[in-house]
């Protein structure tokens, strides 16, 4: 025992002492885990899609970036985005008898827009694609996920690759959507690339924002 | 009673799970914006004006940032994509030094989505850098047209298409301003003097055309150029193409969080409670240990 009794033992606790503090130890643990599940798990659950595949960049003669005079460009056929796995033929896309954008017939193929420019003439072309169907991912599900700089490849008619790189991705509010921006003129050979994204309205069941790739044309 | 090292240590390892929450959640970055740009071209419309080398420098910039040699009479350069803010053009004779003093210059100040030309016209007795702000946008379904008369030859010149009298009299070196019609594909002629001439041209919903009257090899000549084309009928509203499949489900109820948070806390204050109780018999013991100071 050791005299001088102003220090309190310093030999350690009892073991008493030492389950009382191991007590309060796993409630600290407990209630922090918890506490970290509770804030984890305010998260939505994501449905997962299947891994990306990244595609080669598709071969073949390469068209020139179109002079103003230049003769019409032939009709699109088919799409390939390498960095988020997309190959699809271009099914045309006309407007619904309300006047707004026609969608493709199923979600597994994207859609060139007839009343806009052919994509690799001069102006602004349009393609859309769905993000999903009611069960999967659709042909643009991961269409957001494209970056200034990557390349977008459209096959035409007469076998020439128009090559685009992308410059914006943007999402509006659908019912704030910037009709000018995305079909007004433009003086360059340029590709607009459309499908849904942002909160899906469960009442409704649609998505309530759109979102827009834009890419210029390169040679 | 102090608490001691392994006390302490406990106690760090149990708050931890705490610290953890602190980590921020990472927010998917979309792209940022791209730097605001307009675009320029530049046009050598005076017939008796030889070739020439054109400069478009950024203002202050004595390096160009551009240059295009021998543009000779009639052409137009596909437009060059810019970032906005001030900028000069020079011409100068086909071939001559970089350093020499431009025969002609004009300044241009490009603004964010606008396009513009800048075009020399006139005589060469006459020539002026005359700058264009070039329309980008058309009215829903319809298309707009405007005229360049670059023909010395017939100095004043009518123009006609599909039987819509687009300019009666257009003077040598004037450019007129766009005219709105209703789309289609039909003849353009170009009268002036004895001469005249005629082109099939398509005129498509959503796009801007300038059309220029030259003096070609065989008489008067048009160039159609395509300005800008946008969607000849602008669908409404946003895109329908999403059916929902990937989208996020609800979050899970909290309940078993809650009451893991509930039962951590009861626990720890138990503890919390035996250890405060313990300091009791430790002090009532007497002399061994610590005296009160009341006592002395």
């Amino acid at each position: 025992m050791r005299g001088g009794g102003r220090h309190a033992r310093r030999r350690g606790l009892s073991a008493g002492g030492r389950a009382a503090v191991l007590l309060v130890a796993a409630g600290l643990v407990a209630a922090g885990a918890g506490a970290a599940g509770l804030a984890l798990t305010r998260h939505p659950d994501v449905p997962r899609a299947a891994a990306l595949v990244v595609l080669p960049a598709p071969t073949g003669p390469i068209a020139a970036v179109p002079a103003q005079a230049a003769a019409q460009v032939a009709e699109p056929v088919s799409l390939v985005i390498p960095s988020i796995g997309v190959t699809s033929a271009l099914v045309h896309l006309g407007l619904t008898s309300s006047g707004a954008l026609q969608v493709p017939p199923t979600t597994s193929v994207a859609g060139w827009y007839t009343g806009s420019p052919r994509p690799g003439s001069i102006g602004s072309a349009v393609i859309a694609g769905h993000i999903d169907s009611v069960t999967g991912p659709g042909i643009f599900f991961r269409l957001s996920r494209l970056r200034r700089g990557d390349r977008v490849y459209v096959k035409r008619a007469d076998g020439t690759l128009a090559v685009f790189e992308v410059t914006e991705v943007q999402m509006y509010a659908k019912d704030a959507f910037p009709t000018a921006a995305v079909y007004g003129a433009v003086p360059d050979p340029e590709l607009r690339l459309i499908t849904c994204g942002g909160t899906f309205d469960y009442t409704t069941r649609s998505y309530l924002s759109n979102t827009v790739v834009y890419a210029k044309e390169i040679s | 009673m102090r608490f001691t090292r392994f006390a302490r240590r406990i106690i760090l390892l149990a708050a931890l799970p705490l610290l953890l929450l602190a980590i921020p959640a990472v927010s998917a970055a979309t792209a940022s914006a791209a730097t605001a740009t307009g675009w320029i071209r530049l046009a050598h419309l005076s017939p008796n004006t030889p070739a020439v080398d054109v400069y478009l420098y950024s203002f202050g910039d004595s390096s160009a940032q551009i240059v295009l040699h021998h543009v000779a009479y009639g052409t137009v350069s596909p437009y060059e994509q810019v970032p906005t803010g001030d900028y000069t053009v020079a011409m100068r004779a086909a071939g001559a030094a970089a350093t020499s003093a431009p025969v002609l210059s004009a300044s241009v100040d490009v603004v964010a989505g606008h396009a513009y030309t800048v075009a020399g016209l006139g005589p060469e007795s006459g020539l002026r850098l005359q700058v264009l702000d070039d329309q980008l946008s058309t009215p829903s379904g319809q298309a707009l047209v405007r005229i360049i008369q670059a023909s010395l030859k017939q100095s004043v010149v009518s123009v006609n298409w599909g039987g819509h009298m687009l300019q009666s009299s257009l003077k040598f070196g004037a450019v007129s301003s766009y005219q709105t019609v209703s789309p289609g594909t039909a003849t353009l002629t170009v009268s002036g003097g004895g001469d005249q001439a005629t082109a099939s041209v398509p005129l498509a919903a959503g796009t801007v055309h300038t059309l220029v009257v030259l003096d070609g090899p065989n008489g008067l000549q048009i160039d159609d150029l395509l300005d800008a084309a946008g969607s000849g009928t602008d669908p409404a509203g946003g895109a329908a193409t999403g059916f929902g499949g990937m989208a996020p489900r609800s979050p899970s109820s909290p309940l078993p969080w809650l009451t893991a948070i509930g039962a951590g806390l009861l626990l720890a204050a138990a503890g919390g409670l035996r250890l405060r109780s313990r300091r009791v018999p430790a002090q009532a013991a007497g002399g061994k240990h610590r005296v009160p100071a009341d006592r002395s």
